[in-house]
């Protein structure tokens, strides 16, 4: 065979090996998705990580409610509908007809089983968080009905309970797993350090998906996530930069859940001037800031985004005002307020994409208007210190980066946390404003969403704990096979059954 | 050469013991793992919990006591990241690496060995000037920088090559060839330079003065001479590749053990850290001792 022959005959060998995957890909509706980051585990107790989230919730686990994207209100999954007793008493009822993978029944047991099993405290169980120090006791009264006594008053607990995912009664109670049998439409197949495969689970309660298995790889580089769509080796990638969202046809920007702010230190001067702390917000060139983060970007008035119960649709955002800004420092100034203090800027690196970028450029507006503001960019566990109480006691005046996911529907989940004197990010020390948030808290219906409003406007108009920048955007690439639109949820599940073919 | 090779594997326990005490105690010093395992707006209870459940509480010096007793029974711990043995995750993941190290040390020393001992049989010929030019340019250019070049044109250009992932050979080419960049523009210089010096000799004046064939001379003659010095920085780089080839593990999605130990810090996974670190290091020792041991193949004076 002459030289061109054989480089032909190499060519061709190529092309073809490369080509078949995806050919095999596009015969049938096996999907492959390409995740940022590898599951650290499979254990639906972390299913809040977004990580273990977008393979486990309602694919493999399912939970006991889930929240309506648009509503923020808890609608029936495993408890079809409850009713609440008394202040800490609600009683739920169970699906009935639903078989684990393993052909376990779900029952009132096993919800008890699965919700003690979170709760226990004998594993280490992120999904707790959203309870903060909430004692549940869980008894059937029935078959399928179960009564959930809280040791407080709980008026959202289904929509608490959307973090529960159910188990089967025969996980172990003491031990993490990364084998989970749940009742969700697909069950677990492979679990490696290269690649999770889910199939389908021909028992499953609810329409039969379209999505006949799934196969979850992960890169860490955006650009190569993308590739990996536009070359038809995946179908599907979530959170891609900005930068590589640049084909209209393939990119979705989707609202997410995120809310990027920078909190502000009430206690130390000359932050414990509200005019300084106004001057702060006045000062940034919102519009300018934006171009890092994209077209469609939104700013923010408050800590959650629309469609949370409590956000206030009619709150303005801050407007750039630098003459104001420098009205008010000089007004401060004025009253012996030592405006030339130190501020530290306390960045995190890789909070998000060009957050650091932000920070350079929020520093300089400031010096701008008169503030000895000074970035410094830490990791996160330096930065957690700053976050978190309690706060470094030498801290100094500080401005702390942070950004604030609330995808629970309520903003019972971002309230307590930023602005109660308990909360575990709040600079904030007002016994009347505690008092607003534990009746809003313990309130229902138009009245809790009123009470958190009342909240935020308080906080946006009079006290002024932080800076609220941006409603973020995630951008996920779709192949062209597919019909399916990331939304709000996309960050914390990607439910299989949801996903459709074009042909 | 039996008494050698003790000698030398209980002075690697010592010092893989040594280095093991040392990274236990670095690690800790890096901070609390439940700021990075535990949602932001964990509880300081749940916060306790999560120290107590991993033996976080106790004394520093009780947690190495019970490492070294853990140690004792060959229990390397569980991975706080993936609820597993960290033997086991580190385990899976170093034969990937060595797969990759090995075949690209292979192909990059095969072909520096030819291409510097043909750029060295004529110097400043034009085979030399362009050997040279390839061999500065593989050393110098940025792993990362290549490997997302390559892609873009193979992969998404082309469609020839797959972006990444493990599987048959195509998944293969463009680790292989990143990774070979490098050791391949290292040694071309090496083996040149060596076997410029070998050529000069008055040996080699004497093969040819008896009228040997060139390649009999430069390839049978010349290059044994010069191979200790090749053998020497060609060990020195794989140890870099056993070690992990990080950038080319994170952008083609290889599983390997340099990335598992990248993250395995970053996340404060204490005992897949020393896991990692305890497969490495032993790796490294082996290879050392292997490379002795070539040398005296190599050179009939060196002898243990």
């Amino acid at each position: 065979m002459n030289p061109t022959g054989i480089v032909s005959l190499v060519s061709a060998a190529i092309l073809a090996g490369a080509a078949s995957p995806v050919l095999a890909q596009n015969a049938s509706h096996d999907i492959r998705i390409v995740l940022p980051e590898q599951p650290a585990n499979l254990e639906p107790c972390g299913s809040i990580m977004t990580n273990v989230g977008q393979v486990l919730n309602q694919n493999i686990t399912e939970s006991l409610t889930v929240i309506d994207a648009k509503t923020g209100k808890a609608m029936p999954k495993l408890f079809t509908e409850w009713k609440q007793v008394d202040p800490t008493t609600w009683h739920f009822k169970v699906r009935e007809g639903v078989k684990f993978h393993d052909g376990s029944d779900l029952n009132a047991k096993a919800v008890a089983f699965s919700i003690e099993r979170m709760t226990g405290g004998k594993l280490t169980c992120n999904n707790m968080a959203k309870f903060g120090n909430a004692k549940l006791t869980v008894k059937p009264l029935d078959d399928y009905t179960v009564e959930i006594k809280s040791d407080r008053p709980q008026p959202i607990l289904p929509t608490l309970l959307s973090v529960v995912m159910v188990v089967s009664p025969k996980t172990p109670v003491d031990k993490a797993v990364n084998n989970p049998v749940g009742t969700g439409p697909f069950k677990l197949t492979t679990f490696s350090t290269q690649t999770v495969v889910l199939d389908p689970f021909d028992g499953y309660w609810g329409k039969k998906p379209v999505v006949t298995k799934a196969t979850y790889v992960w890169r860490q580089e955006s650009s190569i996530r993308a590739a990996m769509v536009e070359t038809g080796e995946a179908d599907l990638t979530p959170s891609i930069a900005i930068q590589d969202a640049t084909n209209p046809k393939t990119d979705f920007a989707y609202l997410n859940s995120e809310t990027t702010a920078i909190r502000i230190d009430m206690d130390q001067a000359p932050l414990n001037d509200v005019r300084i702390r106004k001057a702060l917000n006045l000062a940034i060139d919102w519009e300018g800031l934006a171009q890092l983060f994209g077209d469609d970007i939104q700013r923010a008035s408050q800590m959650v985004v629309p469609g949370i119960i409590g956000h206030d649709d009619g709150l303005e955002p801050w407007k750039y005002d630098e003459a104001e800004a420098k009205k008010l420092i000089a007004a401060a100034k004025a009253d012996g307020v030592k405006v030339d203090t130190e501020i530290k800027l306390i960045g995190r690196n890789g909070i998000y994409p060009n957050g650091a970028e932000a920070m350079e450029a929020m520093m300089t507006m400031w010096q701008a208007a008169g503030l000895n503001v000074k970035l410094v960019m830490l990791d996160v566990a330096d930065w957690t210190r700053y976050l978190q109480k309690p706060f470094p006691a030498e801290r100094g005046a500080t401005l702390v980066q942070m950004m604030h996911d609330n995808n629970k529907g309520d903003a019972a989940f971002t309230i307590p946390i930023f602005y109660r004197s308990s909360g575990q990010y709040s600079s904030l020390s007002d016994p009347a404003v505690d008092k607003e948030i534990d009746t809003a808290m313990a309130a229902t219906g138009e009245a809790r969403e009123d009470g958190f409003k009342k909240i935020f406007r308080q906080m946006r108009t009079e006290i002024v704990p932080d800076i609220p920048m941006f409603h973020m955007l995630g951008y996920t690439r779709v192949g062209n096979r597919l019909n399916w639109k990331p939304d709000i949820t996309t960050n914390s599940e990607i439910p299989l059954a949801n996903i459709q073919f074009k042909n | 050469m039996l008494h050698y090779l003790g000698r030398r594997a209980s002075y690697s326990v010592i010092s893989i013991l040594g280095l093991l005490t040392l990274v236990f105690f670095l690690t800790r010093l890096t901070g609390d793992p439940s700021a990075l395992y535990l949602p932001l707006d964990s509880t300081p209870e749940a916060r306790a919990a999560f120290a107590h459940l991993n033996g976080l509480d106790q004394p520093i010096y009780i947690q190495f006591w019970n490492y070294l007793a853990d140690l004792l029974r060959l229990d390397f711990g569980e991975s706080m990241r993936q609820h597993r043995s960290a033997l086991e995750v580190a385990l899976e993941a170093f034969p990937q690496t060595l797969k990759l190290a090995f075949v690209a040390m292979l192909l990059s020393l095969t072909l520096a060995i030819v291409v510097g001992s043909m750029a060295a049989a004529r110097p400043r010929g034009l085979f030399d000037r362009i050997a040279t030019v390839v061999s500065l340019a593989g050393a110098s250019a940025p792993d990362f920088w290549v490997a997302i070049v390559a892609i873009l044109v193979f992969a998404v250009g082309l469609g020839v090559l797959p972006t990444s992932g493990t599987g048959g050979w195509e998944f293969w080419v463009m680790p292989v060839f990143v990774l070979m960049l490098r050791p391949f523009g290292l040694l071309v210089q090496v083996v040149r330079g060596t076997m410029l010096s070998s050529l000069a000799s008055p040996y080699i004046k004497t093969a040819r003065a008896k009228g040997l064939a060139r390649h009999t001379v430069v390839f049978g003659h010349a290059l044994r001479n010069s191979l200790l010095p090749v053998i020497t920085v060609a060990g020195d780089l794989s140890t870099g590749l056993i070690n992990g080839a990080v950038i080319v593990e994170s952008v083609f999605g290889w599983p390997g053990i340099g990335k598992l130990m990248i993250d395995s810090i970053i996340q404060r996974d204490f005992a897949v850290v020393q896991s990692t670190i305890l497969v490495t290091a032993t790796a490294i020792f082996i290879l050392n001792i292997l490379i002795d041991l070539l040398y005296a193949v190599l050179d009939p004076r060196v002898r243990y």
